[in-house]
């Protein structure tokens, strides 16, 4: 597992397969990172089973502000995931849009850019406003 | 190494082609259906009800069946865990069939991956449709003891 994850890594970087690649790399890594994310909120939202101060008790990790900095690193990997797997259904059921392939990961990235920018800034604004 | 590759992905096809198929087609309608559902819901979470604000009583509000409104919510948090998870679990098998060639290594590693979908889809959907958010809003103390923490 080791030695084909090192052999991936090196011919990841030799391959120049230059924006779909990118993006691919990108998908895999989000996508494991929201899959991480949800086992734990799964779990963490069966305590309630336990009662208020159990729940609480461990929603104040989630408030405190290096969990929220996560929330971050959480809307920077659900929004390239979601526009990115969009990008490939579309392409998946209208495959003429393949010549336009590598324009779709710029429209794509303006997409993303468009909704993580303000996210990151609301989130960031109630950081600070949570600090004071 | 890359015939090893090669030989898994043609092994896999050679084996249930119908699944394999089922899977690809999974992932892009679960995929539409997350991008309307798990977008809204970290919209709604965290900038309308601001995470911050979230505790016990959120919760058992959200899903307090005595109004219509929380059925609504227990439906749609069934969709979210349903598609999310699954599509999540399918996509983390894709991982462990490209990446571990080892057959021994990758059956324990996908056998783990449905060990885990199973009792977190278990636990998951036991939370929704269990949690007794009536019994909780009736309680004095619900309201009480969030006061005393908070």
């Amino acid at each position: 597992m080791v030695s084909s994850a090192y052999d991936t890594l090196i011919q990841g970087l030799q391959y120049r397969g230059r924006e779909g690649q990118w993006s691919w790399i990108l998908h895999r890594l989000t996508g494991l990172g929201v899959f991480l994310f949800l086992a734990l909120h799964i779990f963490d939202i069966y305590l309630i089973m336990l009662g208020p101060e159990p729940f609480n008790t461990l929603s104040t990790i989630y408030h405190h502000p290096i969990a929220r900095v996560g929330h971050i690193f959480l809307f920077f990997s659900l929004l390239w995931h979601a526009f990115n797997g969009f990008r490939i259904t579309l392409l998946d059921f209208v495959p003429r849009l393949w010549k336009y392939q590598r324009q779709t990961v710029w429209i794509q990235v303006v997409v993303f850019l468009a909704t993580f920018i303000p996210s990151t800034i609301a989130i960031m604004l109630a950081i600070m406003q949570g600090a004071e | 190494m890359q015939r090893e590759a090669f030989r898994s992905a043609r092994g896999r096809m050679e084996r249930s082609s119908n699944f394999e198929l089922f899977a690809w087609f999974f992932m892009r309608i679960s995929g539409i259906i997350l991008l309307g559902i798990a977008l809204f819901h970290m919209y709604y979470m965290h900038f309308v009800v601001d995470v911050a604000q979230i505790d016990f009583l959120t919760i058992a509000r959200r899903w307090d069946t005595s109004s219509p409104s929380g059925a609504l919510w227990r439906t749609f948090d069934t969709a979210l865990l349903f598609f999310s998870f699954t599509h999540g679990t399918n996509g983390v098998r894709y991982v462990i069939e490209d990446y571990i060639h080892h057959n021994g290594m990758r059956v324990t590693a996908k056998v783990g991956l449905y060990l885990l979908y199973f009792v977190l889809m278990a636990m998951g959907a036991y939370v929704i449709f269990a949690f007794d958010s009536e019994a909780w809003l009736a309680r004095e103390d619900t309201t009480s003891l969030l006061r005393l923490i908070f």
